[in-house]
Order: C-alpha cells, then structure tokens, then sequence
C-alpha cells in the first residue's frame, strides 16, 4: 500500500452528449449521463458501481480511461491528472487500466486466434519482444484463467461464452494493469458460469493486487465481490459506502427500493417479505426531473424534495448519501 | 399420474421431442419431456442457456421454425384436443385467444408501424368479433388494468414511444386480451430493471389470481420464480430432471444440478460467503449428448452407472417431487448434513 493517495480519484465528473437536430431531425438535446460524480478508489480494494439501466455506469468508466473525454471534472490516476492529456501521453496509463466488457464475444477480434488475441497487447505496448517468450506467457496467461494451452489455436466462436470471458480476463492481464474496470462481466453468463468466473476475479485480485471499478446491476454479486458500493441513479452517485453499511443500513430510499426488489431464491421467505415496489419509470437523462431526481417515484417525498438538489453529505463517518430525510 | 385427483389439468405436455438438423448435427432441443399446468396455476420452468426452455413453449404453440425445426414426438394436450394435431387455422384461434404470450424481448413482438390502440383492438376485433367501440373501451380498460396511465392518449401512440416496461405491460394487456386460460410467459423481465421487474411480476400475479389465469414462466432465474411459481421443473440439457412444488424444490433440492444453482448464487438474506461455490465445467452440447445423465461431467455425487444409462425422473418423495438422478438419496442426506451444521 502507497500511503493515503488513492489510485484512482474522481472529482466532479460531468459527461453530457448532445443529441439530435441533425440531419435525422429530431429536437436537439442534451443528455446529461454523468452529472458531478466523485469517488475514489483505495489500491487492492474493489468498488461496486450499481444502479438502473442508462443511469451512466458505463460513461463513467470510458470517462475513467479517456475513450470519451468528460465535458469537465478530474481524473485522477495515481496522481496524475488524465483529463489534460493528449493520446500519445495516455498510452502507457492505458497499459495500466484494462476493461471487460459484458460481452465477451463482441469484444474480440473474430479472426483472431485466442493465442494472437493474448499476443497481440504484448507486442503493441512493447511488453514481451522475443516470440518464444511471447508464446510462453500466452500460456502463462491461459492458465491464470483456467483455460488450457490447446485453447490458444481456437477462434473466439469456438469457444463457450464463459472460457470467452475468461480470454477477455487474460487479454486484461497481460500488460500486468494496476486498475481493472469490469464492466458488468458475468450479466450476459449462465448462472452457473457467472460463480466461476466471480471466484477467478477474486483470486486474480489477490494473486497480483489489483484494484477492481465493478459495474453492475445485481446487487447480490455486487455485494459479493465490492469492498465498498456507489449507487447511482440519472447521473449522480445517490449513496456511497463500505459494503456493510450499504447493505445493512442503507440510507437512501432509491438504495432500499432496489434492495427490496432483490429477488431471494426461497419462496418461505419471499411470502413474508415487505416489499418497496417503486411506481414509475425511469426518468430520461434528456429531461430529469428538478430537485432530487428521484422524488418522481419517491415513496417518501416531501414538497422539499421537488425543489432542492440534495447534496451527497456525510450521515455517518464514511457513508454519504444524497437525500434530505436521510 | 402428474397431477392429484380434483384439480383439473389444463395444459399436459406428454413425451414432447423437438429436434434441429444442423450440419453439427441433429440438435436435440427438447428431449422426451412432460410436464403439466394446472387451472389458475403458475408453473416455471427453469434453466440455463440453450437448455430447451423456449423450444418448448414455440412447440407448444407450433411455432418452431421449419424446416430445420420440427416437433417429432409427443402429444399436448390442452382443453380436451392435442394441440399438435390441430389445424393451422385451428391453431390460430387456440394463439391468442386461448392462451396469451408475453415474450423477452416485446420490441420484436410488436408492429413497430401500427398505433398501441390498433394492435390491441385487432384481436378483439378478430378474436371476440367486437365492433370497433367496444373493442376501443376494452383496450381503454385493459391499458389501465396493466398501470398504464392515461390509456386515451397512449392508444394513439407507437411502440418505440414507450419505455421498455411499458412495452412489456402493453404485452401483458395483449395476452389478456381475449381472456386466455393460459399465459405463456418467455422471459417476461429479463431485459428490465430489477425495480421495473418487481412491478411486473407483482402486476402478472396478481391479474393472475384476480382472473384465474394460469401461467407458465419461463426464466433462467431462480430467484424470480421463488415468489411466484406454484410448481418448478428443472430443465438441463433439453430434459426435466427435477420437479416439485416451489417450497419443497428450494428448501430440498433433489438433483446435483438444483442444488448446485441454488448454491452459486450470492444471497443477500444469507452472511456473505468468502467463496462462491460454482458448478464447474460448461453445459453440454446438444448435438453430442452422453449415453447418459447428461450432468456427469459436471456433477459432484457421480458414480460410475451415471455414465453409462440415463436415470428416469422419479418419485423422491411426497406431493409430486421428482428427480433424474441415480443419487438423489444420497442428496437428501446431504442435506440434512448441512441443514444441521448450520
Ligand atoms: N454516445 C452517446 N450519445 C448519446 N447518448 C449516450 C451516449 N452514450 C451513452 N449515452 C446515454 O447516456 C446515458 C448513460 O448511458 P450508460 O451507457 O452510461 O448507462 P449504463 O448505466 O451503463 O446503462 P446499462 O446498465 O444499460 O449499461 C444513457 O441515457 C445513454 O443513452
Ligand atoms: N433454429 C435453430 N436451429 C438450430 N438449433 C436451434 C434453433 N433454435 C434453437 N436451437 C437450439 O435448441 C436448444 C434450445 O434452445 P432454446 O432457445 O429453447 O433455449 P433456452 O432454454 O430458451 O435458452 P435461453 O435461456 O438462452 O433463452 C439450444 O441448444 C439451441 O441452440
Ligand atoms: S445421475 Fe449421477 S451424474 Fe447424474 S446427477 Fe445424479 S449423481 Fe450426478
Ligand atoms: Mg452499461
Ligand atoms: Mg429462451
């Protein structure tokens, strides 16, 4: 551990997109998808980023990483301020931040062998020159993620969605990166993959001390596997806090609405359960409502809540949401 | 001998087989299945990806797609006729009218072109023989019925118009339509959110109950079937290899494969575990089936008759639990081990 400055810090995030009144018509708008998002993460710890689909989990990782540039805000990578930098300044922190993606399948070169896949990040940024050595550490790689050597003369459409997962995991590993964002990584496997795949991530985690952005919308897994949990809702981070607070004691009432629409696979326990089931939509992120952008569907809302943009304050040492009768 | 005396069946499904011809191979989707729906009943079917699950219903409704496609084997029988031997025309009027379907994905099961109102007037227009008045206040009534707010406005409007739980409550109000018997349910809320999911299926249990219809959900997700489903069938590898009543199925599972489901997942009612416990190994290929259970590869309890014949799904125990395993005894000890360490 490097004393107190965190890995990655996040300050302010704002990502607008400007859509529409083009050639295609349509009225021009603006689609505020991050709206002042701010966190930070502690090395070797994992957050989990949860919340509704179109709520801007995604834009802020590809904010994180520059692969779109935040309209303002910072970030911070070990210190150092990416914002500002051009692409050739931003290559070898891109070395050191990897993404896996939802779908494994769309994420890899279809003509690619597994093998040239794993290869392929080695020669770019310059990491493994000499071929033999290249090809020993592809299967280093292979076997770090359960796969086995044979598999590095496969194409990505011979092989299950899990072991694709698993050679987007390795393709990750290979520049040996600090952060890892996993961007929903196990949402499109099979329940019974989905455990497997968990379980390496958390084992990679331990074996080479990574630091993990975990975007996901079950809670059951985000639990799990995060350290500590943001909550996110049009934009804005609503709650953040270590794990046992967010589960135990979650303060927000958006954060209690989704907890108590977790389904729990025990029909003797589902009969007794209170449930919130919140009324509404999910609001558009072209047009979000004034004051708490939750209190539309609100089931607390008082007159307040329609005017005010609640701040994200501290409640308890550590936990911070952003609602004022929380 | 599937269901008990007194209650009535209304939908039986006996021996089903559908298979594909692929240059793989012959796929064999659906595989010597039966299983039953009650009246007023809901009934899930769960399993992984590829396992068979909407096969079965698109065979249900002859709706597997030719010629690769074919239903080879079986008998369903619904309201005293078998659904496969009907006409095409005959068959038209059962879609629809009697049993309603609500699928994933309700973007490609709606007219992109025609108007909310259009699309739910058709079929009473088709179906009921109304005339256009009535069939309009019908839509009226059935938008609101399914929270749809201000269903005058909302029948001038088109599909892309409406969010995706609004889509799939306008496919909800379809399937209601005519007043089926039965709804077949295909992955109702998979592609929602889960608080837009909590309101749909509170929304379809209670139309459900409310109007004694029956339904059978389709899911991949144990947990979401927990709180609804009367009655569970296990599907693997295009075959039931366990069913019971909801409470008797989570509580003791009786094949390796339930109970490894029920295991990997995290729970949030449960202490966080250090480690998930997943079953190892892939879901096999369809085309390649093993001479028998086709869990072997995977299973933890496999002995060596495992591999060489298929157990039958047989009783296990009271109220219509069966499973599909060589084993199963030895799981219910299992069980009981744990149930008492914990
Ligand atoms: N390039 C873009 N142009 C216009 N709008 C965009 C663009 N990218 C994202 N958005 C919009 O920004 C909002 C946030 O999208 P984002 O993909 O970050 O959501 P998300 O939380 O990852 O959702 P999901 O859970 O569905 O993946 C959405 O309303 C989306 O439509
Ligand atoms: N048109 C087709 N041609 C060949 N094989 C098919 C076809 N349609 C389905 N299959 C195969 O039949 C099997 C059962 O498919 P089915 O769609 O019923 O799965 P499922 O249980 O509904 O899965 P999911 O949870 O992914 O929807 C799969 O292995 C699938 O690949
Ligand atoms: S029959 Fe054998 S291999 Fe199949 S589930 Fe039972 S114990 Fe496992
Ligand atoms: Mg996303
Ligand atoms: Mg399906």
């Amino acid at each position: 551990m490097t004393g107190d400055v965190p890995l990655l810090e996040v300050r302010n995030l704002v990502k607008h997109f400007h859509v529409g009144g083009g050639l295609f018509g349509g009225r021009a708008g603006i689609v505020r998808a991050v709206e002042g998002v701010s966190f930070e993460i502690r090395r070797g710890e994992t957050l989990g980023l949860v919340g509704e689909s179109g709520c801007g989990k995604t834009t802020v990782g590809r904010c994180l990483l520059q692969l779109e540039r935040p309209t303002s805000g910072q970030v911070l990578f070990e210190g150092r301020e990416l914002t500002t930098l051009g692409d050739e300044e931003l290559r070898p922190i891109r070395r050191r931040v990897q993404v896996i993606f939802q779908d494994p399948y769309s994420s890899l070169n279809p003509r690619m062998t597994v093998g040239q896949i794993l290869a392929e990040p080695l020669m770019v940024h310059g990491i493994v020159v000499d071929r033999e050595r290249r090809a020993a550490r592809v299967r280093e790689l292979l076997s770090h993620v359960g796969l086995l050597p044979q598999h590095a003369h496969r194409y990505p459409h011979q092989l299950s969605g899990g072991q694709r997962q698993r050679v987007g995991i390795a393709r990750a590993l290979a520049v040996e990166p600090a952060l890892i964002i996993c961007d929903e990584p196990v949402s499109a496997l099979d329940v019974s993959i989905q455990a497997q795949i968990i379980n390496l991530l958390e084992d990679l985690q331990a074996g080479f001390g990574l630091t993990y952005l975990f975007v996901a919308h079950d809670l059951s897994v985000v639990r799990h596997i995060s350290d500590r949990v943001a909550v996110m809702y049009l934009g804005r981070i609503v709650e953040i806090t270590d794990r046992k607070s967010l589960y135990d004691v979650p303060r927000h009432p958006y954060t209690k609405a989704l907890l108590s629409a977790v389904p729990i696979p025990d029909p003797a326990l589902e009969a007794e359960r209170e449930r919130v089931v919140l009324g509404g939509e999910v609001p558009s992120p072209l047009n979000p409502p004034a004051g708490c952008a939750f209190h539309p569907r609100c089931p607390i809302a008082i007159d307040r809540c329609r005017e005010a943009l609640p701040e994200l304050r501290e409640i308890t040492t550590g936990h911070r949401a952003a609602c004022i009768l929380a | 001998m599937l269901h008990s005396a007194g209650v009535s069946t209304l939908l039986s499904v006996e021996n089903l087989q559908t298979h594909f011809v692929t240059r793989g191979g012959v796929v064999r989707a659906v595989d010597d299945v039966s299983w039953d729906v009650e009246e007023g009943e809901t009934v899930a079917l769960v399993g992984e990806s590829g396992c068979g699950k909407s096969v079965s219903a698109l065979s249900i409704m002859r709706l597997v797609a030719g010629p690769a496609g074919r239903v080879v084997g079986g008998r369903v029988h619904f309201k005293g006729r078998d659904l496969l031997q009907l006409s095409e025309e005959e068959m038209r009027r059962v879609r629809g009218r009697e049993i309603g379907m609500v699928f994933q994905e309700p973007m490609t099961s709606l007219n992109p072109v025609l108007s909310i109102g259009r699309q739910l007037t058709e079929g009473l227009e088709i179906h009921l023989g109304m005339t256009p008045g009535a069939a309009r206040r019908r839509a009226v009534e059935l938008l609101g019925m399914v929270g749809i707010p201000d269903s005058e406005r909302r029948l001038t409007q088109y599909p892309h118009q409406f969010s995706g739980g609004m889509r799939q409550r306008m496919m909800i109000a379809m399937a209601l339509a005519c007043k089926p018997s039965l709804i077949l349910a295909d992955e109702p809320t998979t592609a929602l959110d889960v608080t837009i999911q909590a309101q749909i299926l509170e929304l379809m249990k209670d139309l459900s109950r409310r109007f004694g219809v029956a339904m059978l959900i389709i899911t991949h997700n144990l947990g979401v079937v927990a709180r609804y489903a009367d009655r569970v069938n296990v599907m693997y590898a295009g075959r039931i290899i366990e069913r019971a009543t909801a409470r008797e199925l989570y509580a003791r599972p009786r094949h390796p494969y339930t109970l490894g489901l029920l295991r990997s997942v995290p729970r949030l009612d449960e202490p966080r575990r250090a480690r998930l416990d997943p079953i190892e190994g892939q879901p096999p290929d369809l085309t390649r089936l093993p001479q028998g259970c086709a869990f072997t590869p995977r299973c933890a309890f496999s002995v060596a008759r495992c591999s060489a014949e298929p157990p039958p799904l047989a009783p296990v125990a009271d109220g219509g639990h069966v499973s599909a395993c060589w084993e199963s005894a030895r799981l219910d000890r299992a069980a009981a081990r744990s149930a008492a360490a914990s």
